[in-house]
């Protein structure tokens, strides 16, 4: 029964993470594991310093954990299923090598707790670090969806010639995109880890890590189910032995109400059935309290602080203004955005283009994990806005496509030096063919038609930055200079109030003929540092015509 | 054998090879170009009828490759995508022929999902059976071929299904194109190569437009001018004008050209002779160029 709800709960993770794409209906909350986390919830709204609507899901769980007990971790967390799933599978036979002095590794999830609540309220979001739903999504996010592409597409390549002689053209024209991340295996040595864990004992994670579970067992003690052994008990110990969680204590008829996770597993192996799990509103007794030193406390808070303080001493607290990076449309602004993103990973695994990409270390410790954009490897597409969607604690804003559109992440600008057509007399207009919005245009300079940016048409969405077809750095890169960073209100207005307009409207290509477009003054030839040294040919005696035309 | 069956025989054989060749079939061979007014569906038809029908070109158990430009997320208002109606329609046709299967391809500028979903032509071939449109992005799709006449380019890796016998069939739809000033058929045999790229940064765009042509030779090009992007091309958005025209034949060069003079482009009228890479293609023997040559079935429907 317990198996079969966590499978359900772990299916269901799956479900809403696959239908995390730009074509996630509008209804459907795709980010809801992440919404019902009461840790990344106050982690969130603590460092945020306000409440965030989607936020208070979380009270679900909380309301659900007095009621219960710590159940969550039972049947619901998706984390806690693939442990149980994963330790199933490899260390099933295998004699855990055990862990002494377990009493105070079992504090080690309260520091934790200190030290990450504590970071939040000096402004640091740190909880993601160890937080098991943005664990997973990440791990989800980055290793597990590209591989299932990866087996997929291979699998398809394989059984190509097999749909082509039986003449089945989508299957053998079929290939899925596949998402590349930058921080795929570190994802992967830290989900690994925490699995290998599982070899000195079972649950190592959720017994002596989770901070989720940390916060849960605070309440859980108040909980309605509470483990009962009756007087059929004969010591043998078989449940203590056995319980996932090490909730029992060496007399087996205690149990330590924080880490019991209700699993009733115990139930099921007693020989005596003297196990029973009945609803007792009475408040815990002695094994209730949560064994935490004050020292422990106090050098965790300590903790917590010092990592709030030294985040914030480095250069790049101070350059969160200025900083380098362009984020997801609608993100609010940078401070504000690295309080509140949780780092789940969930953007970046909707993001339609992959453009979307984890920072390791390119924002400073306050930014690990949190998404920017790589207009080099792929552009923000206009159509999709999903990014904002998704996200539980709405550090990028949800906005509607017509509001996305107008949050200007930066601002395209032409490298004069790199450019085909400014350095070197090329044809090349890739950026102004590609361009949504029109932003570039090609303006007649020294004899020669050559592109420019309108910054004011440019979102910034990067289309020109990822074709542009000069090798190694793009010509012409998008910048971060311009973008509308809002906590609130439209950016509609914003952007109009900033005279922006990034209406797809007919361009100004009129004016290369109206402008009389290569008909350039001789005294004006030769102006400027990126004079093409040999003379443009294609305008010899017809100064009136487009390119292309002869 | 003897020798009276033997002349029999190959009397007979030569009879059949006449009667066989469209070059020497009366009344089909009589156009060069079908410029046909109306709307897209029933143009596009007669314009097939004009040239002597579908089946000049599909045979029975023949494999097609339609070639519209589906490069852009953009709906057909825009003109910088082939008409649905266009594709739909000589798909059908092809089917109807007795076509093994026609694939409508491309290789698009933009997200292939996308341009499949917005230009509409997924949608109007979503019925006919047979008709395939993919959007083909990952190079496993294409193959090389060496081009023994190019100038700029020595090979140039296209769809693999170009390489294997399919049928040919372009149907770009008119535009205007900063680079090339305008789009028509020749320039739009650029969706069916995987580095698309190459021609704007590596090579002069116009020699190796035509070099592509010296290989890629399409069996007919059906130009969608239903509408016409006269400026703010490729991409768009940018003046759109209705010229409300399908025209078709069997020279690329020949449909290109009575294209370009159909409407001013950036505002001003040109002849097929000032498009640098049709004069190429034209110097290189690969068709006709000037109008006045041409015998152009014109009709209203």
């Amino acid at each position: 029964m317990r198996t079969f709800i966590q499978a359900l709960s772990l299916l269901l993770f799956s479900v809403f993470f696959i239908f995390a794409t730009y074509k996630l209906p509008n209804w459907l909350p795709a980010d809801i594991y992440l919404r019902l986390d009461p840790l990344l919830g106050l982690n969130a709204v603590f460092a945020a310093r306000e409440i965030i609507g989607r936020v208070l899901w979380a009270l679900v769980t909380i309301g659900a954990t007095l009621v219960v007990g710590r159940f969550f971790c039972a049947y619901v967390c998706p984390m806690g299923a693939s442990i149980d799933f994963l330790d199933f599978l490899f260390f099933r036979k295998k004699k855990r090598l055990g862990l002494k002095a377990e009493a105070s590794f079992r504090r080690a999830k309260y520091f934790l707790l200190v030290i990450f609540i504590v970071a939040a309220l000096t402004g640091l979001s740190l909880a993601f670090l160890m937080d098991p739903m943005a664990l997973l999504t990440r791990f989800y996010t980055f290793f597990i969806y590209p591989l299932v592409i990866t087996v997929i597409n291979l699998c398809l390549d394989l059984l190509r010639p097999l749909f082509q002689a039986l003449g089945w053209v989508s299957l053998s024209h079929l290939h899925y995109f596949q998402s590349v991340y930058y921080m795929t295996a570190i994802t992967l040595l830290i989900f690994g880890g925490i699995i290998a864990l599982n070899r000195l004992v079972p649950r190592f994670w959720c017994r002596y890590l989770c901070p989720l579970g940390a916060l849960l067992s605070l309440i859980s003690p108040l909980g309605l189910f509470k483990r009962r052994v009756n007087e059929d008990c004969n010591e043998c110990l078989k449940c203590q032995k056995t319980c996932p969680m090490g909730a029992v204590t060496d007399d087996p008829r205690g149990t330590r109400l924080p880490e019991c996770i209700q699993c009733r597993t115990c139930a099921k192996v007693c020989p005596q059935k003297a196990i029973t799990f009945p609803a007792s509103p009475s408040l815990g007794g002695e094994y209730s309290k949560v064994d935490f030193s004050r020292r422990g406390f106090v050098y965790s808070l300590a903790g917590g602080l010092g990592a709030g303080f030294l985040a914030m001493q480095t250069p790049f607290a101070l350059k969160q203004s200025k900083h380098q990076l362009i984020r997801p449309p609608g993100a609010i602004p940078e401070t504000e955005f690295l309080r509140t993103c949780i780092r789940c990973g969930e953007c970046m695994k909707s993001c339609l283009t992959n453009t979307l990409q984890p920072c390791f270390w390119e924002a400073g410790f306050s930014g690990l994990w949190t998404p920017k954009m790589d207009p080099r490897l792929a552009p923000c597409d206009q159509n999709c806005y999903v990014c904002g969607k998704v996200c539980p604690t709405q550090a990028i804003r949800s906005l509607s496509l017509e509001e996305k559109t107008h949050a200007k992440v930066g601002t395209a600008i032409l490298r004069k030096e790199m450019c085909l057509v400014w350095a070197e007399n090329k044809i090349c207009l890739i950026c102004d063919e590609i361009c949504p919005y029109n932003a570039i245009v090609f303006r007649p300079v020294e004899g020669y038609r050559r592109p420019v940016v309108i910054a004011s048409k440019c979102n910034g969405c990067g289309f020109c930055e990822q074709r542009c077809p000069v090798k190694g750095d793009s010509a012409i890169v998008v910048v971060p200079n311009g973008e509308i960073r809002l906590k609130e209100g439209s950016y509609i207005k914003e952007a109009k109030k900033l005279e922006l307009d990034f209406k797809p409207d007919p361009g100004d290509d009129k004016f290369i003929l109206e402008e009389s477009g290569f008909k350039v003054e001789d005294s004006k030839k030769g102006e400027g540092s990126f004079t093409p040294k040999e003379k443009p040919q294609p305008q010899k005696n017809q100064p009136n015509k487009p390119k292309g035309f002869l | 054998m003897t020798r009276r069956k033997f002349l029999k025989t190959a009397a007979a054989g030569i009879a059949l090879g006449i009667a066989g060749s469209p070059s020497f079939s009366f009344a089909k061979e009589e156009y060069d170009l079908a410029a046909i007014s109306g709307e897209p569906a029933a143009a596009t038809k007669k314009a097939l009828e004009a040239l002597g029908g579908i089946s000049r070109f599909v045979k029975k158990g023949q494999r097609v490759v339609l070639k519209p430009n589906m490069s852009f997320a953009r709906t057909p208002e825009f003109s910088a995508t082939t008409h649905p109606m266009v594709v739909a329609t000589l798909a059908q046709a092809c089917m109807e022929a007795g076509a093994q299967q026609v694939l409508v391809l491309d290789h698009t500028l933009q997200r292939a999902e996308l341009c499949l979903e917005r230009t509409g032509i997924r949608d109007a071939c979503k019925t006919l059976s047979g008709v395939h449109v993919l959007a083909l992005q990952e190079r496993k799709f294409f193959g090389e071929i060496k081009i023994p006449q190019g100038k700029v380019l020595e090979r140039v890796e296209v769809f693999r299904e170009i390489l294997d016998g399919h049928v040919l069939i372009n149907i770009p739809v008119a535009k205007s194109h900063s680079a090339t000033g305008v789009s028509l058929g020749l320039k739009g045999l650029m969706g069916l190569i995987w580095d698309r790229e190459s021609f704007h940064s590596q090579y002069n765009i116009n020699q190796a437009i035509a070099d592509l042509a010296t290989v890629v030779k399409p069996q007919l090009t059906i130009l969608d001018a239903t509408r016409a992007l006269a400026s703010g091309g490729p991409g768009g958005p940018g003046e759109v004008k209705k010229p409300n025209l399908i025209i078709a034949g069997v020279d690329p060069i020949a449909v290109d050209s009575y294209g370009v003079s159909i409407v001013p482009w950036y505002g001003q009228s040109f002849k097929g002779r000032q498009v640098e890479h049709l004069l190429i293609s034209h110097q290189r023997g690969l068709g006709k160029i000037d109008l006045e040559q041409l015998k152009i079935f014109k009709e209203k429907v």
